[in-house]
């Protein structure tokens, strides 16, 4: 017998046979729904949102459910229905969130410069050309401030994460009860929270670090659960392994779990991060503004991303509400360093051997 | 028999889960350099035993114990002695294959010495040995830093086995280590218990009457009736409880009659 390979044929996925009867009727089936739609927008005058939920949407239906009678008999109906829902929503979705994208790239493009990034706002006022100032100051003061709450939160929030996994403790049902519940906590409470017990209370006047501890609690929940999700996703049989081997549960705990759950354990931290980097009001009631540049967060009020786009915002001028676009901008393009290169540094490291081997 | 030195001893060894009792009055003796093997049907708590004779079975939960294991004539249970280091003297390899997955072959090997704080014994000699043991080294020797998961079920199950055996422990435990794997592999593992049996004392837990008889000196047969305990029926030399059981129960399970 022959057994040298042969090359792939076309024809190798035989469950993709499709007749050209049956294309012709999917095509139709698409294109129809899609051309009456444009034709009650553009002629009809009706609106596109209505028009697209009313007109495409059922008339899609009803074409692919008619189309599956056709070719699968009955059981292709829900099957047709199914697809084109999923697909329709999850079309949905992606406009939706690409639109708030773009509605922010689209106003804050024009914002963007080297000197908007760099230089710090302390001779802008409200309607102060675009040319002069920046957000350089508020960078700093984001990056200080939250990585000063992060640097507090990762260490309580994974080891709540390890104590509701790792222990027999007896309080952990209501330590999930409780982080529920701080979880639901709105967010300018833990602003006002920190402002009545510290700075009214004189303890110390609108400082960076303030505004840190108010976003402890923000973060805090959303770390220690995570955490907690991915640790219990490690399978039992890992644990065993280590023990089994006369480790003491220390060192099982960092050298085998941890390490099999350590991309969701970064996933929970930068889900933190991101639950906090936006927060405004939990800021303006501690760290308030500035319009310098300040490296202390212990002392002096201190400008953040949120609150710079707060100001400017609120204030309604053209140039300051083109600011504050800019800001948010560079905001999401903040987070996306920020997160792609966490990503990278803790991506699973390779045990493969440089050179690559031949494939069986 | 009796004048045989018993390196493990499990002496009335009870078992709850929760309320429920599901092991009743267990002893039995391991002797040195022998093969033990625990047979019996589904549910017998069997693999509860072998758990209770390195105090895995303390992980689970709800579990509760009384009675004493008595290792090299130490009881294991004695409030003194501290679960971890029976387990570095007693391994245990699992029923299903449970390589670390974030280390390479050769990682896998030395990770009970690194897991116990021995790192001053790991060498390229005892990756080596260890693997030699476990009959796995001629496929493994030229891929040691590939991740263990790139092995097959019966290799993965192999390198748990070397990855105990670098412990160099005195008593291997295993929970039907076979369950998983193809005959090929059962063959290899075998051999390899067989080989091992000169320098430690093995248990093995197993569904298999025939590699009870290929591999165990002594057999004991485990049995729970519905909702009750389990406990051993027959106890005795392999080739007696196999050829001329006493009690008609093993007679009949040893026989394929029921079970």
């Amino acid at each position: 017998m022959n057994l040298e390979p042969v090359a792939r044929p076309k024809s190798a996925e035989p469950w993709k046979k499709t007749t050209a009867n049956a294309r012709n009727l999917q095509i139709v089936a698409s294109l129809v729904p899609s051309a009456v739609t444009a034709a009650a927008w553009l002629l009809g005058g009706m609106d596109l949102i209505v028009s697209i939920l009313f007109v495409l949407l059922p008339l899609q239906l009803l074409a692919m459910g008619l189309v599956g009678l056709i070719l699968k008999g009955k059981r292709g109906v829900p099957d047709a229905a199914l697809v084109v829902m999923t697909f329709f929503f999850g079309t949905f979705v992606m406009v939706l969130l690409l639109s708030v994208l773009w509605s922010v790239v689209d106003a804050g493009f024009s914002a963007l410069s080297p000197q908007f990034i760099f230089q710090n706002n302390v001779y802008v006022t409200p309607t102060t050309g675009l040319e002069i100032g920046g957000v350089g100051h508020a960078i700093i003061g984001t990056l200080l401030v939250v990585g000063l709450s992060t640097v507090i939160t990762v260490p309580l929030g994974v080891a709540t994460g390890v104590y509701l996994t790792e222990t027999r403790g007896k309080s952990r049902g209501l330590i999930r009860v409780l982080l529920q519940a701080i979880a639901g906590l709105p967010s300018i409470v833990a602003g006002l929270f920190v402002y009545s017990m510290l700075i009214v209370t004189g303890v110390s006047a609108f400082a960076g670090w303030l505004g840190s501890l108010a976003l402890v609690p923000l973060m805090l929940p959303t770390v220690a659960r995570v955490t907690e999700e991915s640790l219990r996703l490690v399978p039992q049989e890992l644990r065993n392994g280590a023990l089994g081997l006369g480790a003491p549960s220390w060192r099982a705990f960092l050298m085998v779990t941890l390490p099999a759950a350590k991309s969701g354990v970064v996933t929970a931290i930068l889900l933190g991060v991101a639950r906090v980097i936006g927060e405004t009001a939990p800021l303006i009631t501690t760290t308030f503004a500035a319009a310098n540049t300040s490296l202390n967060i212990l002392q002096g009020g201190l400008a953040t991303m949120p609150t710079y786009i707060y100001n400017y915002i609120s204030l309604g001028f053209d140039t300051s509400i083109a600011r504050a676009w800019g800001a948010a901008l560079v905001l999401l393009i903040l987070v996306g360093i920020l997160f792609g290169s966490a990503r990278y540094i803790s991506r699973p490291k390779s045990l493969k051997p440089k050179k690559k081997k031949e494939k069986r | 028999m009796n004048t045989e030195k018993f390196q493990l001893e499990a002496k009335d060894i009870n078992v709850w889960f929760g309320q429920r009792q599901v092991l009743k009055d267990v002893s039995l003796q391991f002797p040195s350099n022998r093969v033990t093997a625990l047979i019996g049907p589904s549910g017998c708590g069997k693999s509860t035993f072998i758990r209770t004779l390195n105090r895995m079975h303390e992980l689970i939960p709800s579990a509760g114990l009384a009675g004493s294991v008595f290792l090299d004539g130490q009881d294991i249970y004695e409030e003194a002695v501290d679960p971890s280091t029976v387990r570095l003297k007693v391994g245990m390899v699992f029923q299903k294959p449970n390589p670390f997955p974030t280390m390479s072959i050769k990682e896998n090997v030395i990770s009970g010495l690194k897991l116990s704080g021995r790192k001053k014994e790991i060498s390229d000699d005892l990756v080596e040995n260890s693997l030699k043991r476990a009959s796995m080294w001629t496929e493994s020797k030229d891929r040691l830093d590939e991740p263990a998961l790139s092995l097959s079920g019966g290799q993965q199950q192999r390198l748990c086995i070397a990855r105990s055996l670098a412990m160099n422990p005195e008593v291997l435990l295993m929970d039907e280590p076979c369950s998983a794997l193809d005959p090929g592999s059962t063959r290899r593992i075998e051999e390899t218990i067989l080989e091992l049996k000169e320098s430690m004392t093995i248990v093995i837990v197993t569904h298999n009457m025939q590699q009870a008889q290929r591999v165990a000196d002594r057999t004991a047969f485990f049995l729970a009736d519905d909702n009750q305990p389990g406990y051993v029926v027959e106890f005795g030399d392999t080739e007696q409880v196999f050829g001329m059981p006493v009690d008609p129960r093993t007679n009949d399970y040893v026989n394929g009659h029921f079970g």
